[in-house]
């Protein structure tokens, strides 16, 4: 956690048990063209949840029904109880909005147009308290349109907060952005997590993905591909433990037979094996080098399954 | 109810701070008119109207006082609207409960308040410069004008924001929609004469030259003009129901 001041919030205890976001069966189309195809998942509150998946895949559609801007074709959707499509102003007292693209009145001024906002609300957030956890305090008084992408993106997140809302939505919040702009968003959000707020991002960065999510959704052609933590997504990927270890002197000269029930690919100096079962593996592996006297072999490491290599996989076969 | 009132209150008070800390759009919607009225205000100046005792700047005046109020009503609140919603503002603004009409009513209502000023900086202008003063039993009719032309101009201006497609376009497609039809309604040019018929009937029929001549009877004793107050109210009527028809929150 970057932040010291802000206190940690609970979410109400009436509904701790329930989630902030459900959606069953969820469709869209436009026209004959069919963008969701059946999208099932849930968020649980006080959890960071990361819609990962690439372009076209029907996140910000996802986004805009859940946020009471489309209705669905089919399907349920619930947001803090609420039918979004139904009540979207009873959903807008509570659930803060972060578009991908959305401008700012020109000449407002930062603190100015965070206290304008603040008067939308019932319950709304301190002004310095908003200031602070999106680290905006010392442009506060500099025209919106003199502050970099950055900042404003930061300042998209104090508007979505002023309301103090339970659930905040960020559709692709770093996209575009350089390295250290996108370093001072992602720590803005870990700030909005830490103050309790369940938060629903979409992202088409793997790294965000894995940075700030608690779980992810991988979205694909319309449909969930995989839900789970950023591990359990990897495994049920069906990805491999990757187990390496330096070529044995006398495996490479035909000395030492390969080890048995063990799919080992000799690379050169290399040697290579995938298992999904890293443990057992393992225990073949080292009985075989103590039985052919090899020793602890050198250069041994186990590689977990990476959500990167599950994302590439899935993103690149095809549908 | 009052909640709305004081949210659309709030929002008018940031409209207005917005349109005075950006000096060019200020001054320019100032400037421009009040730059008309003294310029050919003074060439107009100690002449009559032909075979009439009614000096030129009588009639003059009102017409820049129509002129005003459009540039407040039609030019400022359209091509505001325009950028507002090619920037995503509006957009935006719908992420938030804030109530539609709370939000739309702070934009007119900031419409409203640069109409007062700048109508009033004409009159003022007019009356010391050149001596033009209303009517004096004619004060009411002219409130009620101003009023009328200020929603008349402001439901067209939002009817216009709709077919504008892009922020940089916003001022010039307001002003080059408008400008023309100022011209050829004789707004800036007292004794303006001499269009074909079938063009002054067109004029006639725009709302340009309808709010000049309410406002010029208010000035100076012309025939009542029963039907420009209708021409008036037809294009209030008209441009609300296309602002109505076509508003969207997104470009």
């Amino acid at each position: 956690m970057t932040d010291t001041h802000v206190t940690y919030e609970r979410a109400p205890a009436s509904v701790i048990d329930g989630s902030a976001v459900q959606v069953r069966d969820l469709r869209m189309s436009f026209g004959t063209k069919e963008v969701l195809r059946g999208v099932d998942f849930d968020v649980r509150y006080g959890e960071v949840f990361c819609l990962l998946g690439p372009n076209g895949a029907g996140k910000t559609t996802t986004l805009e029904i859940l946020e009471g801007f489309r209705p669905p074709t089919g399907g349920v959707v619930r947001v803090l109880g609420l039918n979004p499509a139904a009540q979207p102003g009873r959903l807008r007292e509570r659930a803060g909005m972060v578009l991908q693209e959305c401008g700012f009145p020109r000449q407002a001024r930062v603190a100015e147009l965070i206290d304008v906002w603040r008067t939308y609300y019932p319950n709304p957030r301190p002004l310095g308290d908003l200031l602070e956890v999106v680290e905006l305090t010392e442009v506060r008084n500099t025209q919106v349109r003199k502050l970099s992408g950055g900042q404003r993106r930061r300042l998209d997140f104090a508007l979505a907060l002023a309301g103090d809302p339970d659930l905040i939505f960020l559709d692709e919040p770093t996209t575009g952005f350089d390295p250290e702009a996108r370093r001072r968003c992602w720590a803005a959000i870990e700030n909005l997590r830490g103050l309790g707020k369940t938060i629903l991002l979409t992202t088409h960065y793997l790294d965000e993905a894995e940075r700030l999510a608690d779980r992810i959704a991988i979205l694909r052609d319309g449909r969930i591909e995989l839900c789970g933590t950023t591990h359990e997504v990897a495994i049920r990927a069906g990805l491999a433990t990757r187990i390496s270890f330096t070529t044995p002197s006398a495996l490479r000269r035909g000395q030492v037979p390969p080890p048995d029930g063990i799919d080992l690919a000799v690379r050169g100096s290399e040697s290579v094996c995938h298992t999904g079962n890293a443990a057992m593996t393992l225990r073949l592996l080292l009985a075989w080098a103590i039985e052919h006297s090899l020793g602890d072999l050198d250069g041994l490491a186990v590689t977990a399954p990476r959500l990167e290599d599950t994302y590439l996989q899935l993103t690149r076969d095809p549908p | 109810m009052t909640r709305t009132l004081r949210l659309a209150a709030r929002q008018a008070i940031l409209e207005q701070r917005s349109f005075w800390r950006s000096a060019e759009y200020a001054l320019f919607t100032f400037a421009f008119p009040l730059m008309i009225l003294l310029l050919i205000g003074a060439a107009n100046a100690g002449s009559h109207l032909p075979g009439t005792h009614i000096k030129n700047t009588t009639v003059f005046v009102p017409g820049i006082l129509a002129f005003s109020v459009i540039v407040a009503a039609y030019v400022n609140l359209g091509s505001k609207v325009a950028v507002l919603r090619h920037d995503g503002v509006l957009k935006r603004i719908r992420t938030t409960p804030l109530p539609s009409g709370a939000y739309l009513g702070g934009l007119l209502a900031s419409t409203v308040v640069t109409a007062i000023l700048i109508t009033v900086a004409t009159g003022l202008i007019g009356g010391l410069a050149f001596g033009a003063v209303p009517r004096t039993d004619e004060s009411l009719a002219l409130a009620g004008s101003l009023v009328l032309g200020t929603v008349c101009f402001a439901s067209l201006g939002l009817a216009i924001s709709s077919v504008i497609t892009s922020a940089e376009s916003a001022g010039p497609v307001a002003y080059a929609s408008f400008l023309p039809i100022a011209i050829i309604s004789g707004v800036f040019d007292p004794t303006f004469s001499g269009l074909p018929d079938w063009l002054s009937r067109l004029v006639a029929a725009f709302p340009v030259k309808a709010l000049a001549d309410v406002l010029q009877n208010a000035y100076a004793v012309r025939p009542f003009p029963a039907w420009d107050l209708v021409n008036l109210a037809l294009w209030t009527a008209g441009g609300a129901a296309v602002a109505v028809w076509r508003f969207r929150w997104h470009s």
